[in-house]
């Protein structure tokens, strides 16, 4: 069964509150075309997920749509720096920024992979983020009795992943870095992919490398040529830094909604 | 002609080069071209079997061409020997066996702590900054944590930080003036770059510089200083100054 839609249709399944992962790591494979679309559709109240997020999450915010980010490291890493919107979002008090070690996410998510409300994380034991936040407590080892640190699961409403290859099915290939993208398939109660590429079904029942993500976990496949631009695609494409500059001297929601208005030809022609 | 030698960015990066051991795992995180490129050139001189862990997973990585823009590329999952993902470099540290990972903040105090977070009420912030990434679960498991800094000043070195991101195994803060070292729970300088000075080294930090000798950071040598143009020729190591 076909799986393939339009990016509207595709974000329109994305819902005002909702827990949102978002694939890729900083600026490598970001899923910027849904991104953009959640903008134009002005989604409010999103929860943001991710380990180290750049662009999509600074864009997300600005854009209005956010009210908190659970990450480990929001930047554009050294050449283009900080995260301005984010930072002005969270500094305003408009959206709260729940800090975790970027391994927190990852247990936060491995607990809800494996169907249970915490995890233990050893190696947060001397931090001001255990006692500023509610997601991390410190409980007693029931077995050692020494003091531990658990992180509150974190189950994804909806993960949003950009990959290489996917099939009409949702059967989907990563070609590079897999990140935190497979974890956040397990973790999510529902994935919405999208695919720089739509490819036949026996491209992975005649390959060696299956695919990375099976068709049952997803819901929904979008063909997204340059759905992570300006940010990376391995094997694809890399940064638009032009762009990417651009997009950070921004100062208002007019020049947010030209910005999104140029990206609009190549967003809807999936 | 001196400064044109001697520059800060080339002796932080093989200061830090230098305290990688032959044999060590190693973790670099995001937005961290100094350990990037200081690993590589660990590994081209001295510690050929050190073995480099990243974000993008690639084990060992001999990159064709570094980003400028990015230490967390697929360029170092390329040509790399094996797929080591990020979690599981996690559970390497959680489990001991990480030797050494390389990590930075914004704030840091004489007694080893690290703030990544935030400046001011950490619900309502007057600065929110990018945050800490890896560091409150590496920093104390990991088997030494080097951090560095590319700006030294009262504002980064002070005498309490605003936010306790993390405290731990810190070993050593490499700074574009000095090294710093703790012993006993204290920060304490333990060598001064032959391009700065113990004076220049006070008026820039904010708690008093304790040391029970001056010695200096040995500059970079010829053989580092090939290595290094030819491991990072578009000099993204100099990107942050």
């Amino acid at each position: 069964m076909s799986k393939i839609m339009t990016l509207q249709e595709a974000a329109a399944r994305i819902h005002d509150g909702d827990i949102l992962g978002l694939g890729g790591n900083v600026l490598h494979r970001a899923p910027m075309a849904m991104v953009r679309e959640l903008v134009r559709q002005k989604k409010r109240d999103l929860k943001l997920v991710k380990t180290a997020g750049a662009m999509d999450v600074d864009m997300l915010c600005f854009g209005g749509c956010v009210s908190s980010v659970d990450a480990g490291f929001i930047s554009y890493e050294s050449e283009y720096s900080l995260a301005g919107h984010y930072r002005r979002a969270v500094e305003s008090g408009t959206v709260k920024g729940n800090e975790h070690a970027c391994y927190t996410v990852i247990s936060a998510l491995r607990a809800a992979s494996y169907g249970v409300g915490f995890m233990p994380v050893k190696g947060l034991v001397i931090s001001d983020l255990i006692d500023a936040n509610d997601y991390f407590i410190r409980v007693e080892d029931p077995f050692t009795k020494e003091p531990v640190t658990v992180v509150k699961a974190i189950r994804p409403d909806v993960a949003v992943i950009h990959v290489q290859e996917a099939d009409e099915e949702g059967n989907a290939r990563i070609t590079g870095p897999l990140f935190e993208d497979v974890l956040f398939s397990r973790a999510a109660k529902r994935v919405i992919l999208t695919a720089e590429n739509i490819v036949h079904g026996s491209a992975f029942t005649g390959s060696s490398k299956k695919a990375d993500i099976p068709h049952f976990l997803v819901e929904a496949v979008v063909k997204m040529p340059k759905g992570a631009a300006p940010c990376s695609c391995p094997g694809s494409y890399d940064i638009d830094g032009k762009n990417l500059k651009g997009f950070k001297k921004l100062k208002d929601l007019d020049g947010l909604n030209a910005y999104l208005k140029a990206f609009e030809k190549s967003d809807y022609k999936g | 002609m001196m400064e044109e030698k001697n520059r800060v960015c080339d002796i932080m990066v093989c200061a830090m080069a230098r305290l990688i051991p032959d044999g060590s795992k190693v973790f670099h995180g995001v937005s961290s071209h100094m350990p990037m490129i200081a690993l590589l050139l660990a590994k081209a001189l001295h510690a050929p079997g050190a073995v480099h862990l990243n974000i993008p997973g690639g084990t060992d990585p001999d990159p064709v061409r570094l980003k400028k823009y990015t230490s967390a590329g697929p360029e170092l999952l390329e040509r790399a020997t094996a797929y080591f993902p990020l979690m599981e470099v996690f559970d390497l540290a959680m489990r001991g066996e990480l030797d050494l990972a390389f990590l930075s903040g914004i704030q840091f105090d004489f007694r080893g702590n690290v703030n990544a977070s935030v400046i001011g009420d950490y619900k309502k912030p007057k600065v929110r900054m990018p945050g800490g990434a890896g560091s409150a679960v590496l920093i104390p498991t990991a088997k030494r944590a080097i951090l560095w800094r590319t700006k030294h000043d009262k504002r980064t070195f002070v005498n309490q930080v605003d936010f306790v991101t993390t405290r731990g195994n810190v070993e050593r803060i490499i700074t574009p003036l000095c090294v710093f070292k703790m012993e006993n729970g204290e920060m304490v300088l333990e060598t001064i770059h032959p391009t700065s000075s113990l004076e220049e080294v006070q008026e820039n930090t904010g708690f008093p510089i304790k040391y029970s000798h001056i010695a200096y950071t040995p500059l970079p040598t010829k053989e580092e200083l090939s290595a290094l143009k030819r491991i990072d020729p578009g000099d993204f190591r100099n990107i942050e100054f």
